[in-house]
């Protein structure tokens, strides 16, 4: 679903973000991506979204080359993919249900699919009843699941999510996290980026290791293990 | 669009005859939503609306002179008379017979026989030489006739045409056109036009530099919005059309406000119009904007809202890109 081939990424200046990354997930994968802050992590989700180019090396994405798509066909990449971020990026002067309707509006979906479908979305992360709210209404959490209701509407084969635990108690966490596995467990890829290691811990899932752009572990991390914590030595408070 | 790889040829059919039929309420709900957009931004979309009115209003005001002057200039033109004078030698019966000829052009609408006797009679009249013209032993005054061309045939060009036709009769000694000032008033009521015609183009100019700015100003309010937009797959065209429709009702209501403007100028000015042309005697009437003329304004200020937030839409929303910090 997502492929990575000896990619790199230098930001005007000359700063080097990722360095050869190689890797692939499978379709109805889920990984967590880690590692400290400006390891890379962000630039590696810009560079699926297509937010970002590689400097080279190639990607693809929902069996796309996406060095192939031109500017005028970027959005119909990014309808595949549902994207989780940590600030919520929602439009604040919009209800509830129009920020989770947004991806079937843009699709030109009729309206009754529309109600049917924010309807289905919003009872998957238990907020049918604040349909009608708007978004500074709403606890972090709560905002944070209305993203991620947004990011599911459309039925996206891919799930993206920067930092999605970024600003919540562990008990929200794992009410996220959990969301993101059901998901998965309907056959949707998923990728976390995340340097929550204790969470990772707790899932163990396939992590993915960032350092200074390098990608330098991909399997199991047992996060109880000290091996890999020390990896990352004081970044975690 | 992995979605649309996995469905069936026929439901993407089916897909695509929806897409049409839903295609014009989504454009008219993006148009009512872009309307909300301008009432929820009151100060700023009155502003603009207010120098579009008035810009426009500037254009339409002098189109209404020039229209009204045309209508004066069309009132002077029975001016446009020709003079002829007969040879010395044209005895009552060929000059009549002349007069029967020269009436029966298609250019002439009316032909007044003036004999060489009562030319002399209004001289004596109205020269102020009376007695001494009795010394004269011979009458030296020649008959002259005054030939009104048809409307057609009353601008300056035509005229002058008819004239040299007349001339060519072998009756006629002279012939006289006053063409100079009507020559003149043409050529100043040219002037006049191309002055209106070139304010004109500048204040659409400023119309459209000012509603581009506006868009331009509500696209960068919009940023972050946009921003998220383009993350969950929208389309640049997508984005713009409510800023593209924005454009437009600028154009509808500056359009009205500028008519509305035209309209109250020239209610004020009818009372003073009015003293004066009854002080000419004239049948002057002011003419206000018809029907066709407020529609053309308007759909002219939409076609001017929508230049200017296209350019806008162009520049701008492509640069905008989105980031997930």
């Amino acid at each position: 679903m997502i492929s990575f081939n000896n990619v790199n990424k230098t930001y005007p200046g000359g700063f080097l973000a990722l360095k050869k990354v190689n890797f692939s997930l499978q379709a109805g994968e889920m990984a967590f991506l880690t590692g400290h802050s400006g390891a890379g992590k962000s630039t590696l989700l810009k560079l699926i979204s297509m937010m970002e180019k590689p400097s080279s090396g190639s990607i693809k994405v929902n069996h796309t080359e996406l060095a192939k798509i031109k500017y005028r066909q970027i959005p119909y990449v990014r309808r595949g993919i549902g994207m989780i971020f940590q600030n919520h990026n929602l439009l604040k002067d919009r209800s509830i249900f129009e920020n989770v309707a947004l991806p079937l509006i843009i699709e030109g979906v009729s309206h009754k699919e529309i109600r049917k479908r924010v309807e289905t979305a919003l009872d998957k992360v238990h907020l049918s009843a604040k349909l009608k709210c708007y978004p500074h209404m709403l606890s972090g959490g709560e905002q944070q699941r209305v993203g991620i209701a947004r990011a599911i509407v459309n039925k996206p084969p891919i799930l993206l999510a920067d930092e999605p635990t970024g600003n919540l108690d562990p008990k929200l966490s794992l009410d996220i996290i959990s969301l993101f596995e059901e998901f998965n467990a309907s056959g949707v890829t998923v990728l976390i980026a995340t340097h929550d290691l204790g969470l990772i811990a707790r899932m163990k899932y396939r992590t993915l290791t960032l350092r200074d752009g390098t990608m330098i572990n991909d399997g199991i991390v047992d996060g109880l293990s000290t091996n890999n914590t020390q990896t990352f030595g004081v970044t975690y408070e | 669009m992995s979605n649309s790889l996995h469905s069936s040829g026929l439901a993407q059919r089916d897909n695509l005859i929806r897409r049409l039929l839903t295609l014009p309420i989504r454009h008219l709900q993006q148009a009512v939503g872009s309307l909300g957009g301008l009432w929820r931004t009151p100060f700023t979309s009155v502003m603009t609306v207010f120098v579009l009115g008035i810009s426009l209003a500037l254009p339409a005001t002098l189109h209404l002179f020039v229209k009204n002057a045309q209508q004066v200039s069309e009132q002077w033109d029975s001016a446009s008379q020709i003079t002829l004078f007969l040879k010395l030698s044209t005895n009552k019966k060929s000059a009549q017979n002349l007069v029967k000829r020269i009436s029966l052009y298609t250019e002439v609408d009316e032909v007044h026989y003036i004999s060489a006797e009562q030319a002399l009679k209004e001289f004596k009249l109205l020269s102020g030489f009376g007695q001494s013209l009795e010394y004269l032993d011979k009458n030296p005054l020649p008959a002259t006739l005054l030939v009104t061309p048809t409307k057609r045939f009353s601008q300056a060009q035509a005229a002058n045409e008819l004239l040299a036709k007349l001339k060519k009769e072998r009756e006629v000694e002279q012939g006289k056109l006053d063409l100079e000032w009507l020559t003149r008033l043409e050529a100043i009521a040219q002037l006049i036009e191309n002055i209106v015609i070139g304010v004109a183009l500048l204040l659409c100019l400023s119309v459209v530099l000012i509603v581009g700015n506006t868009i331009r100003l509500a696209i960068l309010n919009q940023k972050d919005a946009i921003a998220i937009m383009k993350l969950v797959g929208a389309t640049d065209s997508f984005i713009q059309r409510p800023f593209l429709y924005s454009g437009m009702w600028y154009g509808i209501f500056g359009g009205i406000l500028s008519w509305l403007a035209v309209t109250l100028l020239a209610l004020y000015l009818t009372g003073a119009i009015s003293q004066l042309t009854d002080l000419y005697q004239s049948n002057f009437k002011l003419q206000g904007l018809a029907i066709s003329e407020v529609l053309l304004l308007i759909s002219f200020a939409v076609l001017l809202g929508l230049a200017g937030s296209y350019m806008s839409v162009r520049k701008h929303i492509r640069t905008i890109e989105p980031n997930a910090d």
